[in-house]
């Protein structure tokens, strides 16, 4: 009987005396164990006839007792467990249906319609979870990138789709506070807008000049309403939209981040898992094609070879003389020297870039086209060093001698920081410039244009260096030139930083080019089918690709810092005066003039109420208030902490018991043997033998099952010894 | 489709989605590529089984190197041979459907690593499974001594309580702090 041989091995296993040894699980018992486990086996099968009538009882396993050949009684499940979340087949899912609802006839009125409410509510519930979730975009296109390219690529696309979704939101803000009200209210401000004149052109798109400048997409255009009352004016409104939409973002992506944060955290050092992942959750079913299977198999090869290499690597490190560490700082200072020069230089491009772009808008060239560079020339600097540096990055952090996942994550800190701060010289370099009429506009403009090339550059690489690649290499695979440069990859983090950046300018110029959202949606819904198109045509498979987990810990955090930015800029901003002839806050000393009008206006114990709450002696409760939680919150996880290693503790006790009582039992099953080769040896009835078997069958229960009820009798009896 | 919708009656199709993760659609479409795998003249009768040969042919499955235990796990023949009935194919799809929750996916593929069916990992095992995972040929298996340090590393990690095996808490243990896994434990039609 199949069966039979199973329990056998696992019997072997319980009796071994060591259970970490492999070499005596893998069968090398010795022979009077083997006999023993037989005769505990035939012993049991006579105790409960008829026991294998069920193959696969899903109570068994449950809990990792294996109690062979035993018939237990089916198990109740937690009755409000759904039936489809049973580990069971489809027949026995059925039966337990059928218990449940003799047990329900069994119950009071009360509790039954309770139960059945609870069930209705239940599967409303996920009937809208289904219908949000079948209304999400690009599914079957996700589906087919996973498929194809696995988990780590689809990262990236869930990751645009996350930002679309934030733009939408955004979009809903601007809308219905900044926009509305100035469109409905706004009587003859919005004259100019929708109406062409004749030295508009299709620049002016590119430029935000002309047309665009007259439309809602700038700040220029909405002038505040006339005949409000201090308190719901269409100004107020404006900064409510923005600021809401800047800590509505902030929470959302804070919430992302955190939940991503808490895996990681577990993954961390304390529970370092790393290895036993890379096993238990390696294979990626989703995978179809035999190519894509084959490559998934090389790569986890490559992968469980790569962390072996990094172990013996970290032991490496442990060895290393004082020489080489003094020879390898050395080495890494000259690097991250070269880093900094090659940051410095890049800095310094775009100070000239803007300067340059700044004098050509003061005095307009005769030459359009030579007009169009120079203003664009910001952009395109910070679009060309984010280009070019990421990947010198790439080689550098290669010379340095750090392991591989500390030299991927080195790489992604340079490039963000290059990225962030390029663009923050743009930004200072911009504040410099206040002398313009309307500077607010002036600025609105040059995120538009930022957003705008950085779109440009992302179709203008796919249609102009990916796709000509890809035809290359399929015309002439032998050209040197084109085995130089490889086949291409999908490179998730450098992607997915430009969506960061994206994300990072629409926050800053949400403000001034308040229709910025609505501007990145289109872009990103672009950007999608773009990528798309670069990756199913010109895209390879990556060799070796990161864990979607982590990463998208790391790009939420790329985010996050990509918001911090972007606060810290509008607050800088927003403390300069605005100027004098446009925009909603025009003839005000400055933008939080509109709140304290409306503060003051307010009846008799508002004012004063609110003066409280801004005041220091609000903020020294509020600090402390937040030390005592986050305190207790503290000390309430090294609690935890504690109580998950005595648990533990507690585990290996048990499990030792459970073997202590294993090798107990066995030894009484030799003995008995024993006696019974003696006897019939001796010429006595062999038939003894059911009978002699009965003392230990009655051991057994609690030998099986001292896994999964951690000090029971079995603890007991171990505290007796 | 048509035709397929009217070979499943109602009653029958609304207790499959109660019992199982999935819509409708999900189920329908299962029936039909389920009686695709049958014999024409068997298409007549529910509790035909498909023999595991057939099951392995979908493209599915067919380049998944856990394609046999997959059959095993789900199969409720009596003689052991993996084949599959439509209920035990609705079965494998609800586990391994988007809704399905961690805790039964990770269930299933704690039976489906177990190639012993001892209920527990042992070395054994996890020998096959990493064999499984970097593929069945002798230049792609890891050599014999990377297979000690990794096996030793892994029961380091995961083998809570020492006795060294991975149980089905322990392994529910490691997967829980996954949240990759739920995304690639997956077969969609």
């Amino acid at each position: 009987m199949a069966e039979q041989e199973q329990s056998d091995v696992h019997f072997q296993r319980l009796m071994s005396d060591d259970g970490s040894s492999c070499g005596l699980m893998a069968g090398s018992a010795d022979y009077l164990q083997t006999e023993s486990s037989e005769q505990l086996l035939r012993c049991q099968t006579e105790h409960e006839p008829g026991g294998h009538s069920q193959p696969l009882g899903g109570d068994r396993e449950r809990r990792g007792e294996w109690v062979s050949g035993e018939y237990l009684p089916a198990r109740d499940w937690d009755p409000n467990l759904p039936l489809r979340a049973l580990p069971v087949p489809m027949q026995e899912k059925r039966n337990t249906r059928e218990r449940r609802q003799q047990q329900r006839r069994s119950f009071g009125c009360w509790e039954s319609w309770r139960r059945s409410q609870q069930i209705v509510r239940r599967r409303l519930g996920e009937q809208v979870a289904r219908a949000l979730w079948g209304l999400q975009p690009w599914r079957s296109t996700l589906h087919a990138i996973e498929g194809k390219f696995g988990v780590g690529v689809k990262v990236y696309f869930t990751f645009l789709r996350y930002l679309v979704y934030i733009n939408l939101v955004h979009c809903v803000f601007v809308g219905g506070l900044a926009l509305m009200p100035t469109l409905l209210f706004g009587g003859n401000t919005t004259q100019g807008f929708g109406h062409f004149r004749g030295n508009d052109s299709v620049l002016d798109f590119l430029l935000g000049t002309g047309f665009l400048e007259r439309s809602p997409v700038f700040y220029g255009f909405y002038a505040p309403v006339p005949q409000s009352s201090p308190c719901l004016n269409s100004p107020l409104l404006f900064l409510l939209g923005v600021l809401s939409l800047l800590v509505l973002s902030c929470v959302m992506v804070v919430r992302r981040t955190v939940i991503g944060y808490k895996h990681k955290w577990m993954l961390g050092n304390r529970y370092n898992l790393h290895m036993s992942y890379r096993v238990f959750c390696g294979w990626d079913f989703c995978i179809q094609d035999p190519d894509s299977a084959a490559l998934k198999h090389s790569f986890i090869r490559n992968d469980l070879r790569l962390d072996l290499e990094e172990e013996r690597f970290h032991l490496r490190v442990s060895q290393r003389t004082f020489q080489q560490w003094a020879l390898l700082y050395f080495l890494r200072c000259n690097l991250n020297f070269i880093v900094l020069i090659l940051l410095a230089g890049s800095f310094y491009l775009v100070y000239y870039a803007s300067k340059c772009s700044q004098e050509e808008q003061a005095h307009k060239s005769p030459d359009w086209m030579l007009s169009l560079l120079l203003q664009y020339l910001p952009p395109i600097t910070i679009t060309a060093v984010n280009f070019v540096l990421p990947h010198l990055f790439r080689r550098i952090s290669s010379f340095e001698d750090y392991s591989l996942t500390v030299q991927v994550n080195v790489t992604l800190v340079r490039s963000i920081f290059l990225k962030l701060a390029c663009l923050g010289i743009f930004l200072f370099f911009l504040y410099g410039q206040v002398k313009h009429k309307c500077w607010e506009t002036q600025f609105g403009k040059e995120m538009y244009k930022l957003v705008m090339f950085d779109f440009l550059a992302c179709g203008l690489n796919a249609l102009l260096v990916a796709w000509p690649r890809k035809v290359l290499l399929e015309k002439y695979p032998s050209c040197p030139l084109v085995r130089v440069s490889g086949k291409q990859q999908f490179l998730v983090p450098f992607n997915v930083l430009d969506l960061v950046y994206n994300q990072t300018v629409t926050w800053v110029g949400v403000f001034y080019c308040p229709l910025l959202p609505f501007i990145s949606v289109l872009k990103l819904l672009l950007v999608f089918y773009i990528k798309k198109f670069v990756l199913f045509r010109c895209c390879e498979p990556a060799q070796r690709m990161f864990r979607g987990s982590q990463s998208s810990v790391l790009f939420h955090f790329m985010l996050l810092l990509g918001l911090l930015m972007a606060v810290v800029a509008l607050s800088v901003n927003l403390r300069m005066a605005p100027s004098a002839g446009c925009g909603p806050f025009q003839g005000r000393d400055s933008v939080f003039n509109v709140t304290a009008v409306c503060v003051d206006t307010l009846p008799r114990p508002g004012p004063s109420i609110i003066r409280y709450l801004r005041s220091e002696a609000f903020a020294l409760p509020l600090i402390l208030a937040e030390i005592i939680l986050l305190t207790s919150y503290v000390s309430q996880g090294r609690a935890n902490r504690r109580a998950i290693e005595s648990l533990k503790d507690m585990l290996v006790m048990c499990s030792a018991d459970k073997r202590f009582l294993v090798k107990k039992h066995s030894t009484l099953l030799r003995r008995h043997a024993r006696a019974l080769k003696t006897s019939v040896s001796a010429g006595t009835e062999t038939d003894g033998r059911p009978i002699a078997m009965k003392d230990p069958s009655g051991f057994q229960p609690v030998v099986m099952r001292s896994v999964s009820e951690p000090c029971g009798t079995a603890c007991q009896r171990l505290s007796d010894r | 489709m048509g035709t397929t919708a009217s070979q499943l009656p109602k009653d029958l199709l609304s207790e499959y989605q109660e019992l199982t993760f999935l819509t409708k659609q999900e189920i329908l479409l299962a029936h039909k590529r389920f009686t695709e795998l049958l014999a024409k003249e068997d298409r007549s009768s529910t509790s035909q089984r498909v023999p595991m040969e057939k099951v392995l042919t979908m493209p599915e499955l067919k380049s998944n190197p856990f394609r046999k235990r997959i059959c095993h796990v789900f199969s409720t023949s009596e003689a052991k041979d993996g084949s599959l009935t439509f209920e035990d194919f609705l079965d494998l799809l609800s586990a391994f459907s988007d809704s399905a929750t961690l805790e039964i996916k990770s269930h299933y593929a704690f039976r489906i690593f177990d190639f012993d069916d001892d209920g527990t990992l042992d070395c054994g095992d996890l020998e096959k499974l990493v064999n499984c995972l970097t593929g069945e040929t002798d230049d792609t298996r890891l050599t014999p001594e990377e297979m000690r340090q990794l096996i030793s590393n892994i029961l380091e990690e995961s083998d809570i309580d020492k006795d060294g095996t991975v149980n089905l808490s322990e392994f529910q243990h490691v997967i829980s702090r996954s949240p990759d896994f739920v995304s690639s434990f997956k077969i969609v039609l």
